[in-house]
């Protein structure tokens, strides 16, 4: 009866479009209220959702991505791409694929990758003769790749939410080979798409536009190693080193890109600030979303139903995908992170799955949520960035969703991808 | 007069995040180069930035920036004008619980002291109860017009 009442009343307000946050914080107050608990509590699990350490990260993670943004990092790494693998017929969907793997490691967010990218991409390749579709599809689902390209804001998430401080370091190394591989997929699935649709050839830029392209880029992926070097060394925490990368981005942004100044400085703090407090309130709701949740032993009864279902690990992760999948279509990234966590890290945990490489099937999974109707973020910004209906987009974006799909299978069975990397280097 | 209020809560949280990057590149500092850490650094931050944050989130009712589903309203346009009030006056009433148990919550834990800061642990929660009272009269234009406030929507970037 309470847990209708607390999913009842989410559904509710999330389709009266009440912000996602206050669906969240409404849903766990009325199950309160069903279940005869003071309402403080609730409101301590506010407090208690956004007073962890790691979560500081966050901010300085979305504030160093946008200050390289507004250095113009997004077209240097589309040239970059461009002369790289510019020539072949479809070139600039692979272009745009690899420019978006490139901008996931400066920037963690999905949807800030598809408006960066997109903005520069979807015009050039309009202009170049490519469908509009086609240009969006690719640089929605490329967008995903950045959630698992270190450094990634949402792993912080997860390594907050597992309650067993899965390591952030491990995390950031293992989402590298499935980042790359997705990323692989994605342009060889741009690639049979654009030929099977003859889409136009590009041309060849020449190697010096290449190299003053890449020494453009250069210090601005550097950020990236900043972030990975420091955690790693051990010499930083990630909240020490997603701060060191703040002042790195100031510092060249101001001195080596000239393209910041204290104007610009301030527009950036103010734009993360509101990302951030969007992002972090919704994990405080999610927090109390999540305890009611606990209340009504619903972890444990969902791991026992999957328990009684099978205890083969193979078919347990299928399980697992699959009703993340479902969620995902109509739940955004951070607050599923959350709430999910809790209840399917102990379930994989139980049939042997290591906590690093189920964060990074999550961080694909969830991130595949972002680009699925009715509640696909990352689609509906490249729709408006594209301006192309995203009805529109659905229909031609299924190749790309089967390889994001295919993928997905791929770091869920082959542990290793994700393993391999941070036992070698990992502490 | 809301929109001034938001602009400062914004303003606020502009500084909170730029003073909160100092605070932890002083840590790092202090480590490296003084060779002394200093304690009150993560605390402070951290109290810091939940003020932010909540004082950002409740400029974000006013604003218009939370992500929400719009789907509905797309469809049947001006007729979800009645869900959109009854929408304003869900956030209003969150708002209201955030204000009362919030009081509440800083009242139980006054005795509590921050270690490093010597600090009571309501100082981090006073921005709840705050940021509610705040959320409260954001959502009220919404109420009355039932329309949402969107031309700031598309600043924001989120996952």
């Amino acid at each position: 009866m309470e847990l209708l009442v607390l999913f009842g009343v989410l559904f509710l307000m999330l389709v009266i479009g009440v912000p996602v946050a206050f669906s969240l914080l409404a849903a766990a107050l009325a199950c309160f209220l069903a279940m005869d608990i003071p309402l403080i509590v609730a409101v301590q699990r506010v407090a208690a959702g956004i007073s962890v350490f790691t979560l500081m990260a966050i901010p300085f993670f979305i504030f160093a991505g946008d200050l390289m943004y507004r250095a113009g990092i997004a077209e240097r790494l589309v040239r970059v791409a461009d002369a790289a693998v510019g020539r072949m017929r479809g070139g600039l969907g692979v272009v745009d694929v690899g420019a978006s793997m490139m901008f996931g490691a400066v920037s963690g967010s999905a949807i800030a990758s598809a408006s960066a990218i997109g903005s520069t991409m979807v015009p050039l390749m309009k202009d170049k003769g490519y469908p509009g579709d086609y240009a969006i599809n690719v640089t929605c689902t490329a967008a995903i790749v950045g959630l698992l390209i270190p450094p990634s804001h949402n792993m912080i998430i997860y390594s907050a939410a597992s309650g067993i401080g899965v390591s952030i370091g491990d995390l950031f190394l293992a989402g590298v080979v499935p980042g790359l591989l997705t990323g692989l997929l994605l342009m060889l699935a741009a690639w049979l798409v654009a030929r099977r649709r003859m889409l136009p050839f590009g041309h060849f830029p020449g190697w010096r536009v290449f190299i003053r392209a890449a020494a453009y880029a250069v210090p601005g992926l550097m950020t990236a190693v900043i972030i990975m070097g420091g955690i790693l060394s051990g010499f930083f925490t990630p909240t020490e080193s997603s701060a060191v990368a703040v002042i790195y981005t100031m510092l060249i942004g101001a001195f080596v890109y000239r393209s910041l100044g204290w104007s610009g400085l301030w527009e950036a703090a103010a734009k993360s600030v509101r990302t951030a407090a969007m992002v972090l309130f919704i994990i405080a709701a999610a927090t109390a979303f999540g305890f009611a949740l606990a209340l009504l032993e619903v972890p444990a009864a969902l791991g026992g139903l999957i328990g009684t279902m099978t205890d083969n690990p193979l078919l347990t992760l299928l399980i697992i995908n699959v009703m993340l999948l479902a969620l995902g279509t109509f739940m955004d990234m951070a607050p599923l992170i959350v709430i999910t966590t809790p209840i399917f890290l102990p379930v994989a945990m139980g049939v042997g799955v290591d906590p690093v490489h189920f964060g990074i099937i999550m961080m694909l999974n969830l991130g595949i949520g972002l680009v699925t109707p009715p509640v696909g973020s990352v689609l509906f910004v490249g729709s408006a960035v594209g301006k192309v209906p995203v009805t529109q987009l659905v229909r031609t974006i299924w190749p790309f969703y089967l390889t994001l799909i295919a993928a997905l299978g791929l770091i869920t069975y082959v542990p290793a991808l994700s393993l391999w990397l941070p036992s070698i280097l990992g502490g | 007069m809301a929109a001034t209020v938001s602009r400062w809560l914004i303003g606020f949280g502009t500084i909170g995040l730029l003073a909160m990057t100092a605070i932890i590149g002083w840590q790092v500092f202090g480590r490296f180069i003084l060779n002394a850490s200093p304690s009150w650094t993560e605390q402070a931050s951290l109290i810091l930035m939940i003020w932010y944050v909540m004082f950002a989130s409740a400029a974000g009712v006013y604003e218009g920036f939370h992500i929400r589903i719009a789907l509905l309203e797309e469809r049947v346009g001006d007729k979800a004008r009645i869900l959109t009030r009854i929408g304003g006056v869900v956030v209003a009433i969150v708002g209201l619980v955030l204000l009362v148990y919030g009081v509440q919550l800083c009242w139980a834990v006054r005795g509590n002291v921050v270690p490093a800061l010597g600090l009571s642990r309501a100082v981090a929660y006073v921005p709840l109860p705050i940021s509610g009272l705040l959320m409260a009269a954001f959502a009220l234009p919404q109420i009355l017009t039932g329309r949402h406030r969107t031309e700031t929507r598309d600043e924001v970037e989120t996952a």
